[in-house]
């Protein structure tokens, strides 16, 4: 026996230390855990190493502006009946409190006055297509004036005819809005064969989309569908917080199940104890342990995402079998006392721990934000629950006597006797039943590392979205170009020629539009450019003489037109105030200019060809920005990386029990884990599951989980029975929680709960081979 | 004496405060058809020109796909106007509010569309009829202040007073009703199809 240990341990001091350490934890706790302390997105989770900060900059700045933004369309068989259907959902978005701006009617105001603004502008804002009959036919200009002028529907252009006979500032205007809306009671309607649908447009108050809030929009955006769908029309939403709301919902579910299943656990821990004690002992340290990661993880990260509380609290899910291991100690002897059982699991536990922190410890290695959190997470969890074993359940554990043999002491005790005799008495045909089988799924297993599975988006709510991408031109979130110069002359030279090669892109088909600021604003050299065209081919030929006169004005009305041209020769517009008036749409684009450079950004919609858009990365100014593929790459390294971390975790452990148990036992405590971990993978493959990064988390948790058994049987010596309690008990509560992540919707936490399921059960069946020889010498 | 008058009195405004009625009336003399073909005249008066615009060609109405005008002089050009889409040659516009639903209404012969989005006054005699339309919606009204419509069993005249002082007066002419389009214009109609 260890005594040296003991004489240094006095658990009164101990309990008092841990007590300290947990009100510092309260009090740090109560401070943090007030703030906004959960992140939801998911682009959060991108490594801010991976890009040039000015471009994470643009890219942060891009998200902040379409984060926040809901679209809907309502349908019905008619337009005014969409348009009620929309008005219906507007009120009761307003009503709500959720959104900073709800816009359904189009802001005819706001629209007069831009016309009003740029007006003045018009002999230096061309639209495109104007400019090129200017460049090559100035007379074809005439033949589509008088087209518009006879045409029955031409009020609005003939508007301003006596200042603009030109009708040049209607063409621009008319072009600066695209798109085949109608305007039904003001609101912008799109038709679909018989569907028509109303277009409405919702910001989010807070755009942080705090976790209550999402909650709040989820339900609210569902109740809305109903009323609608009752009178035969039809609700269509899509937007990032629809779909960070929906993902953190299920989120929660899963933790829910996980709560359920880690319930029913207790209550086995109850039956099997028939006493309160370990009960309450092990929910203060599943508790302590994980509000120590909590807190001490917000006091350093600022932040934690909800990946992280997932991922994180099963990993400290290795912390309750320090304290099952104590709990079952106490059924190997009669005179058991809580400071015998100490000294007897303490080198069990520790070497354990430490184990488990060198295999967690490595998942930070890699620069990537998530998997630090969960690694640090997860480390000071387990920290705690080792903590909480050996501080504070000596002292509450003193008088602690189990009143009788547990009925499942005599069930895990007659298995870990016949269970492994039975198998190396069929060794012979078992082994190769078991390679063939393990190869076999190992040779199937393919990696899957598309970012989308983060995602647990419903088939409907992807629908929807898939439609009214369709309807409109709902520019990608995920994908853009930023467009950089050093000024906004520079910028607007590198960005058409950016929308050159779009342009031919979209001829070829591969992409269904795109849309950039220099579309509408010509930079100021364009604008003097356009002027003098003007100069050149109507006023100094004689052609607007003509034109006009043709047409039937007076020689005063032809002669102040002549002369407002000649004052405006010097105007031209700026991007500020050009971008002043202009709307959201618009502004979206502008990133803003800083020390030198301006950016901006150009969207996209209906890409079909990812790899052509890819390549014009790289022109004068241009970064082509997918954050999709760029997370799913991400996701694909940091994989690989991992599986060598978690090899070398393997590696680190076996040489530590090297060191300890010597070689040949090493080998055998480690065959545990890595025959679980070798089944899992195979089970993976056979049943075709989902293999990326996060089935590595799991591995780990098997890894630890495995070493655990091993160590625990190997160290069992005469106290076989009870540790067969204990890991049995452990597994049967990590199948019951982390098992039940194998229903989840969400694919990545499916393949969570499956990997550990299937690796812990093969841990459980293989730990009771480790240490017969011993007990039998 | 006086009765007599009060009561030719209280006709003539109960002919011309109930809409629907009047509408009624028009509606039962008017041939109805899916088809319209005919020719229209055009004058234009712009307030700034001192002349007018004139221009003249056909059109044709087909009750499921819109209307086709084609003007023929003094610039050839075609207008493709359906509920909710407006094409020329020169690209695709948003249909001006309500705009097309009115053009569609009139030719189409279906004027009980017409109530909802304006206020009717007019007259019914034994063998024309007259009313005029003042609209409802706001944005149409900053630019239309009131059409006039007159006809028999055809619609004949129609003409549009503009807020600004323009105004359009177009004359219908040679209206038949065929049972089908001819290739020629399935063909135009062609460029609504998405």
């Amino acid at each position: 026996m260890k005594k040296p240990i003991l004489r240094i341990y006095h658990p009164r001091v101990a309990a008092f230390a841990w007590l300290l350490g947990l009100l510092a934890l309260g009090v740090a706790g109560s401070r943090v855990l007030t703030a906004d302390w959960l992140e939801t997105g998911f682009l959060a989770l991108l490594p801010a190493t991976e890009q040039q900060p000015e471009i994470a900059r643009a890219v942060r700045q891009h998200n902040e502006l379409i984060n926040g933004k809901i679209i809907c369309l309502t349908g019905a068989d008619s337009a005014p009946q969409a348009v009620a259907h929309a008005n219906q959902l507007k009120e009761r978005f307003e009503r709500s409190g959720l959104f900073k701006a709800v816009r359904l009617q189009v802001d005819q105001q706001a629209f007069a006055e831009r016309y009003r603004q740029l007006f003045a502008y018009r002999y230096q804002l061309l639209d495109a297509q104007t400019r090129r009959i200017l460049q090559d036919q100035p007379e074809a200009l005439i033949g589509r004036n008088l087209e518009i002028l006879y045409s029955p529907v031409g009020q609005l252009e003939a508007a301003n005819l006596e200042r603009d006979p030109l009708l040049l500032f209607s063409r621009y205007f008319n072009a600066q809005n695209p798109g085949r809306f109608t305007l039904v009671q003001g609101v912008a309607v799109v038709r679909d064969g018989e569907r028509f649908w109303a277009l409405l447009i919702a910001d989010m108050a807070d755009n942080r989309l705090p976790l209550d809030n999402l909650e709040v929009l989820r339900q609210l955006v569902n109740e809305a569908k109903d009323p609608i769908e009752a009178a035969g029309g039809e609700l269509l939403s899509t937007g990032m917080p629809l779909f960070t709301a929906e993902g953190s919902h299920s989120a929660q579910r899963e933790i829910a199940i996980v709560s359920i299943g880690s319930t029913l656990g207790i209550l086995l821990l109850l039956l099997t104890f028939r006493g309160v004690r370990p009960l309450l002992l092990s929910c203060v340290g599943i508790a302590a342990s994980t509000f120590a990661a909590l807190v001490i993880s917000i006091l350093v990260f600022g932040k934690i995402h909800i990946l992280t509380l997932v991922f994180g609290a099963s990993l400290i899910g290795v912390g309750i079998d320090y304290a099952l291991h104590y709990f079952c100690n106490s059924f190997s002897s009669a005179d058991w006392t809580p400071a015998k059982g100490l000294n007897f699991i303490l080198l069990g536990i520790t070497l354990d721990l430490a184990t488990s922190l060198i295999s967690y410890a490595s998942l930070g290695v890699p620069p990537f934000p998530l998997l630090r959190e969960i690694a640090f997470f997860s480390v000071i969890g387990l920290i705690g629950a080792w903590a909480t074993v050996v501080l504070l359940f000596p002292l509450l554990l003193t008088g602690f006597k189990p009143a009788h043999k547990p009925a499942m002491l005599r069930l895990t005790s007659y298995w870990q006797q016949h269970w492994p005799a039975w198998l190396l008495r069929n060794r012979a045909w078992l082994a190769p039943v078991a390679i063939v089988a393990i190869a076999g799924g190992l040779w199937q297993l393919t990696p899957r590392d598309d970012v989308r599975l983060l995602q647990s988006a419903s088939a409907e709510r992807l629908a929807a979205d898939h439609k009214i991408r369709q309807l409109l031109p709902v520019r990608a979130d995920s994908q853009f170009f930023l467009v950089a110069g050093t000024d906004p002359q520079d910028w607007h030279r590198n960005e058409q020629a950016l929308l050159q090669r779009l342009e031919a892109q979209k001829q070829q088909r591969t992409l269904a539009s795109f849309d950039g600021l220099s579309r509408y604003w010509p930079a100021p050299d364009t604008q003097f450019a356009n002027y003098r065209l003007l100069k050149r081919t109507f006023h100094e030929t004689g052609l607007l003489q003509r034109y006009m006169a043709e047409l039937g004005f007076d020689r005063h009305a032809i002669a102040e037109e002549q002369q407002r041209f000649k004052i405006a020769e010097n105007n031209s517009i700026g991007l500020a105030e050009w971008l002043d008036g202009a709307d959201e749409a618009r502004k979206m684009h502008w990133l803003g200019c800083d020390a030198g450079r301006c950016v901006s950004t150009v969207s996209l919609s209906g890409i079909k060809d990812l790899d052509a858009l890819s390549q014009l990365d790289g022109l004068p100014g241009v970064r082509w920005v997918d954050q999709a593929s760029q997370l799913s790459s991400l996701f694909e390294r940091y994989r690989a990386s991992a599986s060598i971390l978690l090899v070398a975790a393997y590696g680190i452990v076996l040489i530590g029990l090297g060191c300890k148990f010597g070689w040949r036992n090493a080998l055998t405590i480690m065959a545990v884990p890595v025959l679980a971990t070798a089944v899992s993978l195979a089970m993976l493959g056979w049943f075709d599951q989902l293999f990326s990064l996060f089935n590595l988390f799991a591995l780990l948790l098997v890894l630890g989980i495995g070493v655990d058994y091993g160590i625990f049987f190997f160290l069992a010596g005469d106290k076989r029975s009870s540790t067969a309690l204990a890991v049995t008990l452990s597994a049967i509560t990590t199948l019951l929680s982390f098992g039940l992540l194998a229903v989840s919707s969400t694919a990545i936490v499916h393949a969570f709960g499956f990997t550990v399921a299937a690796g812990i059960l093969t841990a459980l069946l293989l730990a009771p081979l480790v240490g017969l020889k011993r007990t039998r010498q | 004496m006086i009765y007599l008058k009060a009561l030719v009195l209280f006709l003539l405004t109960a002919s011309v405060g109930m809409a629907d009625e009047l509408l009624d009336q028009i509606q039962a003399r008017l041939t109805r058809s899916a088809i319209t073909r005919g020719a229209f005249e055009q004058t234009k008066q712009l307030k700034v020109l001192r002349k007018p615009l004139v221009s003249n060609g056909t059109f044709i109405y087909d009750k499921s796909r819109g209307i086709a005008w084609k003007t023929l002089s003094p610039v050839p050009s075609l207008l493709l106007i359906s509920d909710t889409r407006l094409w020329t040659a020169q690209g695709e516009q948003p249909v001006p509010a309500a705009f097309g639903k009115v053009f569609q209404a009139m030719l189409g012969a279906d004027l009980a569309q017409l109530a909802a989005a304006f206020e009717i006054t007019g007259a019914v005699r034994k063998t024309s009829w007259q009313v005029s339309l003042v609209p409802r919606d706001e944005m149409l009204k900053k630019v239309i202040s009131r059409m006039q419509l007159s006809g028999d069993h055809e619609l004949r005249l129609l003409e549009i007073f503009e807020t600004n002082g323009n105004s359009s007066t177009l004359r219908f002419q040679n209206i038949s009703h065929p049972d089908r389009l001819a290739v020629g214009e399935e063909a135009d109609f062609a460029h609504l199809s998405p």
